[in-house]
């Protein structure tokens, strides 16, 4: 018989659990860091949810969405209306967002999945701008246009209030946790395999017996899932929601994000997340501490992340996290050639 | 024996150039069967209509009887139609082992009802990775399962991506120009190989030099232009006027 063990393409559940762990520990230390400001370290993380869902499309699937904040709005949008006509439980608002986004993503992205590169680029914007519109006027009796809505969210199983600074922290960590665990399940299941290399030779797939639209579709609805979880929740946290969240435009931050980070892994798109909002946070004050200093006006920090986009771009391909992986291999490999040696 | 796969009048437009050109093509069961012509005689397109990569123009394609010419490509797969690419289509980013499994991660045939329990079934069923391990050891990769794909050559990873096509246990075997980019030992490795599996499948091999395949097929379909000129046994292909003609031009010879 051969002698061979095939290797499993299973995570063995011990090892995600202790991934999982290390997330956590990882933004209580980041919260430690940056002095317990929960109300800041709550923004990382739900804009983080939101890179970790780009991260499964764009890193993993391969398509580039210019379009993806269409779900994270129309999941805050979602949210919101249910707490101000339905009920203010916080919890079934989630669920509704997420529910009737998918059900959105499933018309939308069944276009989509049809197309690819520039296309699918060009057309997932195409109906961002759509929904950005209908939100913003055929259904402005209900959106308030750009007034926005108010929303006031119940407490979470008669516990936590959204709106107390570290019961949200809490829930919003549990919930990051929560999405990490099921995308390091999925991504490394035999889905996830499959779906990184329809990214690499979709062709290929085909010929293997592969329905690989299909396959595109699942994985971009559960993408606009997860983003429609991260607005459900930014608007719990806020308490209001603008057309702001639907914008086009900050589906650019998403991209800087997850090119920091390092597309195709869950951890490059945690660091780009959490980098990208440090930057955005803390660049901003000490800008202006340095125009106080120098008695004139500075570059505003968008061309200063430009700059660093640009390095990254040259220096470090494949993202922080990317880079720090490849260079821990080789420092493993020389280390073993030395003992070899 | 049995029609296993057949053409009739099968026509490839792209805008205005016809690249293949009513042809009928019929294969039996368990026979080994080669394609040349020059370059750019239509043979990867022809290649492309059977296995579902184009839509034909015109002209119908019959698999085991039944009529396949709009059916998707992973639908062919499934019924039993696999094929190789000239340039050779392997998966860089995973292992040499990792290449088989992902062929087995699908299921028997792709219908609708069961693309929910792929989340759920179990990866690693025994018997088709059994089927992975003696497909990597028919073509004698069964030593470099472990090896990541991108340190292999071009050759071992021709091995590789012919091992993948068994590994899906077809009726049917397209091989469209396996000796490209080879050299010649491994030319005649990849010979040995298409020979032992002779028989236990159907093989189309396209080539585009007449040497190569004489002696491993059974039948020969020379095309040129996008139509079949010719279609004999290997021996009387090379003395007929025609395909000499194509090939060679009037008297002058090499190659």
């Amino acid at each position: 018989m051969n002698t061979l063990k095939y290797p499993s393409l299973r995570s063995r559940p011990g090892r995600v659990m202790l991934e999982t762990g290390i997330v956590l520990l990882g933004f209580l230390v980041l919260l430690a860091i940056t002095g317990f400001k929960f109300y800041w370290i709550t923004d990382f993380m739900i804009f983080c949810i939101l890179v970790l869902s780009f991260d499964l499309l764009y890193g993993y699937l391969g398509h580039l969405s210019f379009g993806h904040m269409l779900y994270y709005g129309t999941g805050a949008y979602l949210a919101a209306s249910w707490l101000v006509y339905f009920n203010n439980d916080p919890l079934l608002a989630l669920l509704f967002a997420v529910i009737v986004t998918s059900l959105i993503a499933a018309v939308t992205g069944w276009v989509a999945v049809q197309t690819k590169a520039a296309a699918f680029a060009l057309l997932t914007m195409a109906f961002n701008e759509l929904g950005s519109f209908i939100v913003h006027t055929p259904l402005s009796k209900y959106t308030r246009g750009d007034d926005g809505l108010i929303a006031s969210p119940g407490k979470v199983f008669g516990l936590l209030r959204f709106g107390k600074d570290t019961d949200a922290f809490i829930i919003v960590l549990i919930i990051l946790l929560l999405v990490f665990l099921v995308l390091r399940i999925l991504t490394r299941s035999p889905f996830g395999v499959l779906i990184r290399s329809v990214k690499e030779n979709e062709t290929r797939i085909q010929f293997l017996g592969y329905d690989t639209q299909r396959y595109k579709w699942i994985t971009f609805i559960v993408s606009a899932a997860i983003a429609a979880l991260a607005g459900g929740l930014f608007v719990m946290v806020q308490g209001f929601v603008s057309p702001r969240a639907i914008s086009t435009l900050s589906n650019i931050e998403i991209i800087f994000a997850i090119l920091i980070g390092g597309a195709g892994s869950l951890y490059g798109a945690l660091i780009g997340g959490v980098l990208f909002m440090l930057v955005k946070n803390y660049l901003p004050p000490v800008i202006s501490a340095a125009e106080g200093l120098a008695g004139f006006a500075l570059p505003q920090w968008e061309m200063w992340l430009g700059i660093i986009l640009l390095i990254i771009v040259f220096s470090f391909r494949k993202g922080v996290f990317g880079f720090a992986v490849e260079k821990a291999g080789l420092l493993r490999q020389s280390i073993k050639s030395r003992k070899g040696a | 024996m049995a029609v296993l796969l057949e053409s009739q009048g099968l026509t490839k437009n792209f805008g205005k150039l016809r690249a293949v050109n009513g042809v009928d093509y019929s294969i039996e069961e368990g026979k080994t069967y080669g394609i040349i012509g020059p370059n750019g005689s239509g043979k990867t397109t022809f290649f492309n209509l059977l296995s579902g990569f184009h839509q034909p123009s015109s002209g119908q394609v019959r698999f085991d009887g039944k009529d396949i010419t709009n059916t998707e490509s992973f639908v062919r797969t499934g019924m039993g139609v696999a094929r190789t690419f000239q340039l050779v289509s392997v998966f860089e980013s995973l292992s040499v082992w990792e290449n088989l499994v992902l062929s087995t991660l699908r299921f028997k045939q792709s219908s609708y009802p069961r693309a929910l329990p792929f989340f759920f079934r179990k990866a690693n069923q025994e018997e088709s990775l059994e089927d992975c391990f003696t497909a990597l050891e028919t073509v004698g990769l069964a030593g470099k399962a472990e090896k990541p794909t991108t340190v292999l050559s071009y050759g071992d990873k021709r091995l590789l991506e012919i091992a993948i096509v068994l590994s899906l246990k077809p009726r049917l075997l397209l091989l469209d120009e396996p000796f490209a980019g080879l050299s010649d030992y491994e030319i005649g490795f990849i010979m040995e190989l298409i020979q032992s599996l002779s028989g236990k499948f159907t093989q189309i091999i396209i080539e585009h030099k007449i040497s190569k395949l004489i002696t491993l097929v059974e039948k020969l379909s020379v095309l040129h232009n996008g139509s079949i000129i010719c279609a004999d046994v290997p021996e009387a292909v090379l003395e007929n006027a025609e395909v000499r003609n194509v090939y060679w031009g009037r008297g002058a010879g090499c190659d």
